[in-house]
């Protein structure tokens, strides 16, 4: 063998090794929670709230966790989404291509993307004493939707970059305004790259302890108003996990169970629903 | 002939770039334009200036004027939008709008305010029909316009720009995407609606533009060199550049040290000047002279090379006038 060859194979093989990690430490995650969390997984478990001493290994089950994570993660997802979009729209329509000022505001997310989730938790935390909030549900989403504000507005902004300068100047060029081309072509053109966005800042807000820790509080109720606490999937895991029973702690591993079949879920039907919108786009 | 659009001493910058070079040109009423020229001469910035999609293009900079139907529409009071409308653009690939065929029609009259689901209907049919669109796809009106072939995808955008009801029909290489039976197809649409519209259309083919074109404007290096009623223009061209192009040959650019106009004279005379003025010329300098004496077409290329000077090229600039340009070597 020539010596190019033996570098292709040494290549190969390394490229080999590394996606074996990758997808080993995935699979390795998911047979962990299914092998904990299985036997103690039931329907009780899925449709009822906390019952007295559930912590301690009694009846009950975390239906409050699950309906709080869904609401706080729609919830923080749509008002992440009402700031993320303008701002993607604004970065890509309306500011010149090599603009200074679009510049920083890329550079401000991807800066704001890194910071740490416990940070957005003080943060929150702050601003809920300035608003004269307690710990709630609607503190929650205001420190979701800025947990995840950077990852929705930078995911559409890389999505609407690859949208063709020539379809918006068809548009143009039929007569219709920035606005109007912003609304009925570039966001059914991006429906993909922006339901990706919408996903990923989704994954992140449900799937995040630190951000809610302080914010969200917890409680054994479901969650029926904007201004009182709301339990997350993420600190039941973490409770039950924390407590010294056994049967409470494989409990722990069924609810982190519950919660990635959750993400997977959401994430499935709306590509799904995805497909309906996107059958129209050019490539 | 009638004008329909006007351009007066246009010039457009992109940035420090000037890319196009006091234009003025009148272009006529309800006929078939076409601008042609070699690839960056600024043919596609003329036809964005007409419409102003040219104000898209980061750091562009106009003077000038562009008057249709004698308004400006670089006027900082006149509507974008509107002048927009007046123009149906056709890209060099088709862009259908990711929407449905139908929509795609109906985009530019529901957004100038048309709502009216039956005037919709009636806009659409009539203007699929118009591009000779409907008959293919009547049954699959709410099915996608990016199914469609790129042959049909152009039509479509031809019945979506007719629409809007524009008086004028721009082209950017309309054809050049399509295999060439959708290519007749669009050629042939052009020569049909060009009694109802104004069409202007860039084009790298010279055939298809003596095939279409009923004036031409030739641009090189953004300035617009000559300008003429078709016929006129590929039989008798008057500019040596127009003549290089439509011929085939390349445009050589040579900087010019000095130029000699030797209309009138004749051998002798001539060749004795050429000589005399290379003498007093530096090596490496490059001079032009122009003569209409027919044996000095031949004869002062002779002689400058029996000197040992270059010549660098021979060009006819008229029926009678040639230019010859040599550079000096020793």
């Amino acid at each position: 063998m020539d010596k190019r060859q033996v570098e292709e194979n040494i290549f190969k093989f390394l490229m080999g090794v590394s996606t074996s990690i990758v997808l080993g430490s995935l699979l390795l995650i998911v047979l962990t929670i299914l092998a904990k969390g299985l036997p103690s997984l039931s329907l009780n478990m899925l449709i009822q709230t906390p019952q007295g001493g559930y912590y301690a290994g009694k009846e009950g089950g975390i239906l409050n966790a699950i309906i709080g994570s869904l609401v706080l993660g729609i919830g923080g997802t749509f008002l992440a989404a009402l700031i993320g979009i303008p701002v993607a729209l604004y970065l890509n329509l309306y500011l010149p291509k090599g603009s200074k000022w679009a510049t920083a505001v890329r550079f401000s997310f991807d800066v704001l993307w890194g910071i740490p989730s416990i940070v957005y938790g003080a943060f929150g935390f702050t601003l809920m004493i300035i608003l004269g909030l307690r710990a709630s549900l609607l503190a929650g989403m205001i420190t979701i939707a800025l947990l995840i504000i950077p990852i929705i507005a930078r995911t559409m902004d890389e999505a609407l970059k690859m949208i063709p300068a020539e379809l918006k100047e068809t548009s143009y060029a039929l007569g219709a305004t920035k606005f109007e081309t912003a609304l009925k072509v570039i966001l059914r053109q991006a429906a993909p790259g922006i339901l990706t966005a919408l996903l990923l800042g989704f994954g992140r807000g449900v799937g995040d302890a630190a951000s809610v820790l302080f914010t969200a509080g917890f409680t054994d109720n479901l969650p029926t108003s904007l201004f009182k606490p709301v339990a997350t999937l993420p600190l039941a895991i973490f409770f039950q996990l924390g407590t010294p029973f056994p049967e409470v702690q494989q409990r722990g591993y069924a609810s982190a169970f519950v919660l990635t079949v959750l993400l997977l879920l959401v994430s499935l039907v709306s590509r799904r629903l995805s497909k309906k919108y996107t059958k129209h786009i050019v490539r | 002939m009638k004008t329909h659009i006007e351009i007066e001493n246009l010039n457009v910058y992109y940035g420090e770039e000037q890319v196009l070079n006091n234009i003025s040109i009148d272009i006529p009423d309800k006929k078939i334009t076409a601008i042609i020229g070699p690839s960056g001469c600024g043919k596609t910035t003329l036809l964005k200036s007409i419409n102003r999609l040219i104000d898209e293009v980061d750091g562009v900079k106009v003077s000038g004027k562009v008057l249709v139907d004698g308004e400006d529409i670089y006027d900082p009071k006149a509507e974008v939008t509107q002048i927009r409308k007046k123009m149906g653009l056709l890209s060099q690939k088709p862009y259908p709008l990711p929407m449905s065929i139908y929509d795609n029609v109906a985009y530019g009259p529901r957004i100038h305010g048309q709502k009216d689901k039956k005037k919709l209907d009636a806009l659409v049919e009539h203007y699929l029909r118009e591009s000779s669109l409907w008959d293919e796809v009547k049954d699959k009106l709410h099915s996608s316009a990016a199914r469609l072939s790129v042959g049909q995808q152009q039509r479509l955008c031809l019945a979506r720009g007719l629409a809007v009801e524009p008086e004028a029909i721009l082209g950017d290489e309309p054809t050049s995407s399509l295999d060439p039976v959708s290519a007749e197809r669009i050629e042939r649409k052009l020569l049909e609606l060009k009694g109802k519209y104004t069409i202007i259309i860039v084009t790298h083919s010279l055939r298809q533009a003596k095939r279409l074109a009923d004036y031409v404007l030739f641009l090189y290096l953004g300035n617009l060199i000559e300008h003429g009623p078709a016929e006129e223009f590929f039989k008798n061209p008057k500019h040596v550049k127009t003549h290089a192009y439509i011929n085939g040959r390349f445009i050589d650019e040579h900087k010019i040290d000095k130029e000699l106009n030797l209309k009138g004279t004749e051998c002798p005379a001539n060749f004795v000047k050429t000589k005399i003025a290379l003498e007093g010329m530096e090596i490496g300098q490059v001079l032009k002279v122009i003569v209409d004496d027919k044996t000095a077409v031949s004869e002062v290329p002779k002689a400058v090379e029996y000197d040992g000077h270059k010549v660098l090229s021979v060009n006819p600039l008229n029926n009678t006038d040639w230019e010859i340009i040599c550079q000096k070597e020793l």
